[in-house]
């Protein structure tokens, strides 16, 4: 009798230590608004698939619902998507397709896409989603994400300055850095730089398999957590330079720098993603 | 000499630091779009255009404002040619050109 009654503390124990484990993982990677495309310098046009969705690009231990609210069990939908092609803005919303993403431990509501690249030069897509209701930390997020493909390899809209609420606007051509290379950028909000802005910096570990929504294996292993979200900060000039080790994605996100400080009278975050692809020197 | 040897570096530099890039893509309504530029994002209008077929010119124009040419599609194999210059000049061939 003492000895199952033992047993059943040790095993409450356990799962009440796991739980906080689990919170504790939760809390401290970082939550990362996917752009992606599996290529992002094309050598000519040609139809992209695009992947949108609210994940741990490191560690994938939990891929959120995208537009998930505190007060609704339905989930928000887009409230932008739009690329910027020589000037001319399109928007896309309408090419959106809810899908549901398979990561390493759980699966999320996620969208599909896809866009005819056919034009040369610079294409800039632009993600706002509706900010999403983290309850570990009872306050929303909103990740306004930008991802630039191109191509034949003329630039031409790159270095633009949208003026968005939260924005990384790159120095660096984030689709021609070979791996070890790196990239500049400055963050910014609504046109205006933000000093000592607080970043971080994600590697994307797992291989996208755009055909079955789902991430594969991963890549690489962190030495210690702290290589899992790197975080840096810009300087006093909201500018900041990353070198990366490694050809692939890359995701950069500037915490909390937009204009939207509450959402539904909750906290928010409203953050600037940029995602950058090194390629391999081979 | 000073000044002309300047100016001739300068020339040199400008002409040999960046790339000519053409790509072309099919409107689906019998027409070609070609658009051109240069690898440091200068604009292409005026540069000289044109479309080979079995080595003769069918059609020969110059870049717009945009930078860009349409033309009636060739019947069989063609190239798209745009012409920047002695070193600049980017060929495409009709095979390479999807909708």
């Amino acid at each position: 009798m003492l000895q199952k009654s033992m047993i059943k503390i040790s095993s409450k124990k356990i799962l009440v230590g796991s739980a906080l484990l689990a919170g504790l993982t939760t809390g401290a990677f970082a939550h990362f608004q996917l752009l992606y495309t599996p290529d992002t310098a094309l050598s000519k046009g040609k139809t992209i698939e695009l992947r949108e969705v609210f994940t741990h690009p490191f560690a994938d231990e939990h891929t959120m619902d995208m537009g998930k609210q505190h007060d609704s069990k339905e989930l928000k939908s887009v409230e932008e998507f739009y690329v910027i092609n020589k000037g001319k803005k399109t928007d896309l919303k309408s090419t959106l397709k809810g899908i549901t993403f398979t990561g390493q431990h759980n699966s999320g509501k996620a969208y599909a896409s896809q866009y005819k690249a056919q034009r040369m030069g610079d294409h800039i897509l632009i993600l706002q989603p509706a900010p999403y209701y983290e309850a570990n930390e009872d306050a929303y997020i909103q990740q306004i994400t930008k991802s630039i493909i191109n191509v034949a390899g003329t630039p031409t809209d790159w270095d633009s300055d949208l003026g968005l609420k939260a924005e990384i606007v790159p120095l660096t051509k984030p689709y021609a850095i070979w791996e070890g290379g790196s990239f500049t950028g400055i963050v910014k909000s609504k046109g205006k730089p933000v000093p000592y802005a607080e970043i971080e910096v994600e590697y994307l570990n797992r291989d996208i398999d755009i055909k079955n929504n789902k991430t594969g294996k991963s890549y690489v292993e962190a030495p210690q957590d702290a290589f899992v979200t790197m975080g840096i900060k810009a300087d006093k000039d909201g500018e900041f330079t990353f070198t990366l080790p490694r050809a692939g994605f890359w995701g950069f996100a500037a915490l909390g720098v937009g204009n939207d400080k509450t959402y539904k009278g909750k906290e928010l975050s409203q953050d600037a993603v940029i995602w950058v692809e090194a390629k391999p020197m081979r | 000499m000073k000044k002309v040897l300047l100016g001739l570096i300068f020339l040199t530099g400008s002409v040999f630091a960046h790339t000519a890039i053409m790509s072309c893509f099919d409107n689906g309504d019998n027409t070609i779009t070609c658009e051109g530029g240069f690898s440091d994002g200068s604009s292409a209008s005026g540069v000289i255009f044109y479309v080979l077929k079995d080595g003769k010119k069918v059609f020969e124009s110059k870049m717009t404002e945009d930078s860009e040419v349409t033309f009636d599609k060739p019947e069989g194999d063609y190239e798209a040619v745009f012409s920047a210059g002695e070193g600049h000049s980017v060929h495409v061939k009709s095979s390479d050109i999807t909708e």
